[in-house]
């Protein structure tokens, strides 16, 4: 998509993690080759979105971080793919920090010293299976107006973050049961001025769903609240069906409190957990060092940097000021009165309450006609994204339609048709005749034979698919091949000088047989089924809901980076 | 009411079969003006309406009294005497009285310019603007990113941001938030090869971030008069001067008249209103000041025991604010909404008003209803003191809130937010809103009552889609002016003067520098 416009820098950079995509691990078993970051998601690759989505942000100043072995092929294809060499902007940088495995947790990911090094300012994380048609900009705009006192002077200690939650039901086709969710309880913000801010409010818990059945379990089924929460807050609402969207706005003394904080693995699970608790549960704030890091102790170098004298700026606060707002002075003074009467042993301490930042969210509200944002972390969204940008029309205007439904490059057969409303055929693609193609994903360079017809698929790139195979709802990984009637014998034996496609084909002729017990060998009919990069299929085989991948003998690369809980490997 | 809306019918009906060829064609015109338009329901009503009335301004002149006689039975019959007539009627029939002895001729051209006046509104149908005040509605408000300049800095952009959500609103935090964000944007500066700060910053590098700012909400007097500092400033320069010793020079100026203009100016004011309250007086303020704030609190630290009446306004509910920052403070706090204000206002014995602006002839401009506050105190004799730094004093002069003023976004003056984007809360979450709603269903259902008549009943209309009400309006002005003679004094760093030397002050203070 051309940019119209640059926008305004918002003064942030990104940060994109690009982790190994555990629950893809059909197409993704070779972090070294293919790394997760770079499956195609309706023939763009999947960092290119996220990219994308801070660019029109107005954010250049984006880094990948991305483990070692990863990080050639994403430099390679960063400097060759015709989709990402096109964004405009600089080229965002590449960071792959030695300590950084394939395991590690975001938040561990961002004590790093490589990375705490990086990030010089607020900063944004997000994940690079993220997918949005949400405007970046307008969610920023939430943050940078909703950010309290001072906000406007960029030393300032006490802002808030952001994070993104978005409703994994209500939408047909794309959202599912067995979608992932978060355990997210808000508060509406305290200080409505003329207009509610659209859909932003107070987290006040968050979990993933694993941990709040984990203490479900341990609590007899109930979820233990403190008085405290409701105490402060009389109206929190409770949502299990939302997902993180994994883009957080930060402040830039986040990266302090992380690193001060050894025990966080995730951020969404920690870091966000852990704050939105401290800016209700007494004492918690200064048992995580939030105090100091608020007050900006190690910050030396910061003041020194800002030319002003500190003290000033800290005496005239805009703010104290501002006409709709309220003087602060009761937080000093309720809690003295309040202390001196119950417990009046422990020392009050000397400084006022620590005010904790907020940390809001947007909540993405549930409904068919809101803009769609997604994280792709299993094969079946993956397919379900796919499919459903190539639905949109080339005049939509969504940021994800594509300029050309079918590209002119692509050479198809005669008496084939193509839906063109629900399809999507990237260049170089070679298409037999008589062939029937609807509600696809064909990636660049993909051969597809005669009399074949495809439903619901995506294939990615090279993918071969022989005459007269039939596809319904599968999503093939580069290179693979699906061998139909005619050709069978010419392309086998051009396949066995690949090592790879041997091995793969020794175990899908073992599946063939086991399958179709016998030499049904007019008809390859493919039925929800996965197939890993590489991978050939032999001819006559029928299939439904399966996994067709090489044996790996190293097996799978175990933990996760970004909570990719979800097992998706048997997926039916 | 009911008896005049009748005979107007009636005469209506009477006359339809006279109708003259004038009045076809001119029926014809209407018609057609409201075939084009979109909505043919809703114009069928003002369309309808003119010739109505022009009916029954015609009706003495075109049939004489004929047409009276019919109505009115033999009453008006002897067109000299009134007195028989009921006196409700009488007014009705001034009017018949008036037209008699004029001639006919002398009809037409008035029937014409009648019915001029609606059909010169139907084709132009832009409710969202009030037309008296159209030139101050913003060419643009609440934008968003994509709409502001490259250049702007971030620090900038996040002021801009919370200045249209209100997020910093009043005019001296406006204009020090402008100056720290400013402080940032120039230490971000690099000057370019060829040329040199003073002659470079200010046009490439600040104008940007004032017009963004100024996107974002019409600029205060206040920061009109800081900018202009700010621009004197770097203009007298030093070329010569290294780069971040001008910038540091800068900063450390800009500090200082923060310093000077606004927090000891405020102390400087609190510590000379305070006086002003005594023992036992009755405070009265409206929305929200920062001087009138710290006033307050000086003189309750002070040990003064006073009373505090805080009336407030929608739809920013500023004086909640203030209420509550008191409130805390440990004083005797009465909340009242302004529709309370002509009961409270005979216990005052002292109102205290911030400003948003003093103008040159004395006028205050300040939030919206203080004119009327300022009006009551002045009938009820209760005097009126205004709290102002010197750096919002102007040099514009304005007799009316017309021509200086803001127009806030309509859309603030709704209870709840727009539904489109809100309602998804499932069941329990909308009890609130709905009754929130349903009360404004209700006063709009009446509104749009008479405007819509013809309209299919089932269908009501909410107030968030007053802009499809074709006779529905609505208005939202930030400031208003109060006359000089309302104001016993102004409180300024430079001492208590009367509203008169307002202009005296501000040449001393902003531009005698």
């Amino acid at each position: 998509m051309p940019h119209a416009t640059h926008p305004p820098s918002p003064g942030l950079q990104a940060l994109v993690l690009c982790g190994p995509g555990l629950s893809l691990n059909t197409f993704t078993s070779t972090p070294s080759t293919l790394p997760k970051c770079l499956l195609p998601i309706a023939n763009r690759p999947m960092v290119w979105y996220p990219l994308d989505w801070c660019h029109r942000m107005g954010i250049y100043d984006i880094t990948l971080v991305t483990p070692a072995d990863a990080a050639p092929p994403l430099e390679a294809v960063l400097r060759s793919h015709p989709v990402l060499t096109s964004l405009s902007g600089p080229r965002p940088e590449v960071l792959a920090p030695k300590g950084l495995e394939m395991t590690s947790g975001t938040a561990e990911l961002l004590r790093l010293g490589e990375v705490q090094r990086v990030i010089k300012g607020d900063f944004v994380v997000l994940s690079c299976d993220f997918v949005s048609e949400v405007d970046g900009s307008r969610v920023l705009q939430q943050w940078m107006g909703l950010n309290p006192s001072l906000a406007a002077s960029s030393s300032s200690r006490r802002k808030g973050g952001l994070a993104v939650y978005y409703p994994t039901y209500g939408r047909e086709g794309i959202s599912s049961k067995k979608d992932e969710t978060d355990f997210v309880a808000t508060v509406p913000l305290p200080k409505p001025n003329v207009m509610l801010p659209m859909g932003i409010e107070e987290v006040v818990m968050v979990m993933p769903t694993d941990t709040l059945n984990d203490t479900l379990d341990e609590n007899k089924q109930a979820l233990p609240i403190r008085q405290t929460l409701l105490a402060k807050h009389g109206n929190v609402k409770i949502r299990t069906k939302h997902r993180d969207a994994h883009v957080y706005f930060l402040p830039l003394w986040v990266k302090e409190f992380v690193a001060r904080n050894e025990k966080f693995d995730s951020i969404s699970e920690d870091v966000l957990g852990w704050w939105a608790k401290a800016g209700w549960q007494a004492g918690l704030a200064a048992k995580l060092g939030m105090d100091e890091v608020l007050a900006g102790k190690r910050s030396t170098d910061d003041e020194g940097a800002n030319a002003g004298s500190v003290d000033e700026e800290e005496e005239v606060d805009a703010t104290a000021l501002s006409s709709t707002k309220s003087a602060p002075v009761a937080v000093r003074q309720s809690p003295q009165a309040f202390a001196t009467r119950v417990r009046t042993s422990t020392a009050p301490p000397p400084r006022p309450k620590l005010a904790v930042p907020p940390l809001l969210a947007y909540m993405q509200p549930a409904s068919p006609t809101q803009p769609l944002i997604r994280r792709i972390d299993t094969a079946p969204q993956l397919a379900s994204i796919s499919l459903h940008i190539a639905r949109l029309p080339p005049s939509d205007p969504s940021p994800l339609a594509h300029e050309h439904k079918i590209h002119p490059s692509a050479s198809i057969g005669q008496q084939t048709r193509i839906s063109q409303e629900d399809c999507l055929i990237a260049e170089n693609v070679t298409i037999g005749i008589r062939c029937n193609i609807k509600e696809s994903v064909v990636g660049p360079n993909c051969e597809i034979g005669s009399n074949v017809r495809l439903t619901k698929c995506v294939l990615m790139d090279g993918v071969v698919v022989g005459d007269g195979v039939q596809m319904v709802g599968c999503i093939a990984g580069k290179r693979a091949r699906v061998e139909g009637t005619s050709t069978t014998g010419a392309k086998g034996s051009e396949v066995e000088v690949d090592g790879a496609a041997v091995k793969g084909k020794g175990k899908g002729k073992q599946k063939a047989t086991s399958q179709s017990g016998g030499e049904e060998d007019d008809k390859t009919k493919l039925t929800e089924c996965e197939i890993a990069p590489f991978f050939v299929v032999e001819a006559g085989t029928e299939a439904k809901g399966e996994t067709m991948k090489a044996f790996d003998p190293e097996g799978e690369i175990g933990g996760d980076g970004e909570e990719d809980v979800g097992d998706e490997e048997d997926a039916e | 009411m009911a008896e005049q809306g009748g005979t107007a019918e009636q005469s209506k009906t009477v006359e339809e079969p006279k109708v003259s060829a004038v009045e076809l064609k001119k029926r014809a015109k209407a018609d057609k003006q409201a075939r084009r338009a979109a909505q043919k329901e809703q114009e069928g009503a003002p369309a309808e309406v003119p010739p109505a009335t022009n009916g029954a301004h015609q009706e003495p002149s075109a049939q004489g009294q004929g047409v009276q006689q019919d109505q009115k039975g033999k009453a008006a019959q002897a067109k000299g005497q009134q007195q028989p007539k009921p006196s409700k009627q009488g007014g009705q029939d001034v009017r018949p009285e008036r037209g008699g002895p004029s001639q006919p001729q002398s009809i037409p051209p008035r029937s014409k310019a009648a019915p001029a006046a609606p059909s010169k509104e139907l084709p132009k149908r832009d409710n969202s603007v009030v037309e008296l005040l159209s030139h101050l509605y913003p060419i643009q408000r609440r934008p968003n990113l994509a709409g502001v300049s490259k250049d702007v800095h971030p620090a900038v952009l996040a002021l801009g941001l919370q200045i249209s959500t209100y997020e910093i609103c009043g005019s001296s935090a406006r204009c020090v938030a402008m100056l720290l964000a400013f402080k940032e944007a120039i230490q971000a500066y690099t000057t370019p090869r060829d040329t040199s700060l003073p002659r470079h910053l200010v046009s490439h590098h600040l104008s940007p971030q004032i017009d963004c700012l100024r996107s974002c909400r019409p600029l205060a007097e206040s920061m009109g008069n800081a900018i202009r500092w700010l621009k004197k400033l770097i203009v007298e320069l030093d070329p010569d001067k290294p780069e971040h010793e001008a910038k540091d020079f800068i900063c450390e100026e800009i500090d200082r008249f923060v310093h000077e203009r606004i927090t000891v100016t405020d102390q400087a004011i609190a510590a000379s209103a305070r006086n002003q309250i005594r023992t036992g007086s009755v405070v009265l303020t409206y929305a929200k000041s920062a001087i009138v704030e710290k006033t307050i609190l000086q003189a309750h630290e002070q040990g003064t025991r006073f009373r505090l009446i805080v009336v407030d306004s929608r739809p920013l509910f500023e004086g909640k604010r203030l209420a509550t920052s008191l409130m805390r403070a440990g004083l005797e706090v009465q909340y009242v909404p302004f529709s309370g204000l002509a009961h409270v206002v005979k216990d005052a014995t002292l109102v205290l008003l911030g400003a948003h602006s003093m103008l040159s002839n004395g006028r205050l401009q300040s939030r919206v209803g203080t004119a009327s506050i300022a009006l009551q105190a002045h009938k009820a004799d209760v005097p009126v003191i205004v709290c102002c730094e010197s750096v919002k004093f102007s040099g514009k002069v304005a007799l009316d809130s017309i021509v200086l003023n803001e127009i806030a976004p309509p859309e603030e003056l709704l209870l709840s937010p727009i539904p489109e984007k809100s309602p998804i809360h499932p069941a329990g979450v909308a009890t609130t809103a709905v009754t929130g709603k349903s009360a404004v269903t209700v006063t709009s259902a009446a509104i749009s009552k008479d405007a819509s008549e013809d309209d299919e009943p089932a269908k009501l209309k909410t107030l968030h889609e007053w802009s499809s009400i074709s006779n529905l309006r609505l208005l939202n002005p930030m400031y208003d002016i109060t006359p000089a003679e309302y104001i016993r004094m102004v409180i300024c760093e430079y001492g208590s003067v009367p509203p008169s030397s307002v202009p005296v002050v501000h040449r001393l203070a902003n531009e005698g520098m």
